[in-house]
């Protein structure tokens, strides 16, 4: 009997193990492996505020092929904008005001205020040919910061930026042209949305973000 | 020892039913592909939908009681608002359980869910949301034709439908209308996230600038449409094209996909 009880308990152990095992494996898997491998992350998401679009765990990667959390772009005040290196008219204009907008913010340093540009169509625009673009528009990499990532991520965080967009039959990708203020945590505070605008508005919206630092 | 066993073969037997529920395709039907010509397209051509799997029936109520069982970030009471809004889940008296209403709506289409939640619910079975082509593709299909789109009593009822408040309590998914692909409920029940819900801009040259949205009320929300007299698909885009990922709304519920397997290996 004691025997029988020893092997109903040893049985009982690896039934259920072996199902808690496959429980595990089955259902998922993605987000334990992601907050796992990503701890620094995780430590940064504690500070940072409900709304912050950091709180989003997607990798990125920059112009110079280095691999990033959006958290990495916290501390600084910055300017978000999506846009598409093949792009023929409307990106060229929104890199345009985005200039207007820098220009207009020369006596603040390099480390109170970033640019940011993600691409909407990361078959074609690698970290290498996000570079030279930024090179051929003479984007000073110490202010702009040029993001790649999967499809998906990119397209969380175009929801996130109310941004819409679609690729089109012919390649070309058909989207709204939005310029959004970050807070150094994160928050999205203003967005400006059309081309050639008055940048006023906006630049007001950076100047009031500055002086929190 | 005879129930010694009897327990050990109840406990592997739920395990391996419960493997075989989350493995097999059985509540998901295959689409077959096809060319459909989307609303909101490029210059009203066709675009081709390869084939895919699709739920069966939307997401209900106990299933995702089940998901937050397991997943403790998307309860109530811990979901960042980034990914949710204060409506989550609302008509649930717990923090994640249905709570009082349970045996009335344990069938019933979950709803008051973000998109956010949507996709991580899909992941977590291995599969993802329906794009907006995908969804609309298969909701073509009335109980005969897997094409109705030129059959003007199969609009009829989704005006009906949408014509109609929304009941107390949402119908149980397995009563709701059934398609020739043996799809529960695409029109009829709930509205359902996709995952570029984002992907519409409901302008004439919608390359220009999004923003004229705001001067395309009327009429001239039209001009880039396929079918003008697709009143049904008009309100489901520009449905989409109000939400954010975080709304939660009480009509608004979900169903997941899954690329053919025989794609996916041809593809990659």
């Amino acid at each position: 009997m004691k025997s029988s009880v020893l092997l109903f308990s040893l049985l009982l152990l690896v039934t259920v193990f072996s199902c808690q095992e496959q429980k595990e494996a089955s259902c998922c898997t993605k987000p334990a492996t992601a907050t796992a491998t990503k701890s620094t992350v995780k430590t940064v998401s504690g500070t940072l505020p409900d709304m912050s679009l950091y709180q989003l765990s997607s990798e990125w990667q920059n112009q110079a092929g280095i691999t990033q959390p959006l958290a990495q772009l916290k501390g600084k005040v910055q300017l978000v904008a999506m846009v598409y290196t093949h792009c023929r008219y409307a990106c060229p204009r929104i890199i345009a005001d985005l200039k207007r907008i820098e220009s207009s913010l020369d006596e603040y340093k390099r480390d109170d205020v970033g640019i940011v540009l993600i691409t909407m169509d990361p078959d074609r625009d690698t970290p290498e040919k996000l570079r030279q673009f930024a090179s051929a528009n003479r984007l000073d990499p110490s202010r702009w910061t040029l993001l790649t990532s999967s499809h998906d991520n990119i397209r969380e965080l175009a929801a996130l930026l109310n941004m819409k967009y679609k690729t089109e039959l012919d390649g070309e990708i058909s989207h709204a042209n939005i310029i959004s203020v970050l807070t150094t945590t994160g928050e999205l505070v203003h967005q400006q949305e059309g081309l050639g605008l008055d940048p006023d508005e906006t630049i007001k919206s950076i100047k009031a973000q500055l002086q929190r630092i | 020892m005879i129930q010694a066993l009897l327990i050990i073969t109840l406990i592997f037997g739920g395990c391996l039913v419960a493997q075989a529920q989350k493995s097999a395709p059985a509540a998901m039907v295959e689409v077959a592909g096809g060319t459909f010509v989307p609303l909101y397209g490029s210059n009203n051509q066709a675009v081709s939908v390869p084939g895919f799997l699709l739920d069966k029936y939307p997401v209900t109520n106990s299933e995702f009681e089940a998901f937050l069982a397991a997943n403790q970030k998307w309860k109530k009471s811990e979901v960042k608002k980034l990914f949710a809004d204060a409506g989550y889940l609302k008509h649930w008296a717990g923090n994640a359980e249905v709570g009082e209403e349970a045996e009335k709506l344990k069938d019933s289409p979950v709803v008051n869910v973000s998109w956010f939640v949507a996709k991580a619910y899909c992941e977590c079975q291995g599969k993802r949301l329906p794009t907006v082509n995908e969804w609309e593709y298969a909701a073509m299909a009335s109980e005969t034709k897997r094409n109705a789109a030129s059959d003007p009593g199969f609009y009829q009822r989704s005006l009906d439908w949408y014509s109609q408040p929304n009941p107390k309590y949402l119908p149980p998914v397995q009563q709701s209308f059934r398609n020739v692909y043996g799809l529960y409920g695409m029109i009829g029940l709930v509205w359902e996230w996709t995952s570029d819900y984002n992907s519409a801009l409901i302008v004439g040259e919608s390359r220009a600038n999004a923003s004229l949205d705001r001067q395309l009320f009327c009429g001239a929300g039209s001009t880039g449409a396929s079918d003008v007299k697709n009143y049904v698909a008009f309100m489901r885009y520009a449905f989409r094209s109000s939400l954010k990922p975080n709304y939660t709304v009480t009509n608004l519920g979900f169903r997941c996909a899954r690329n053919a397997s025989v794609k996916v290996t041809a593809s990659r």
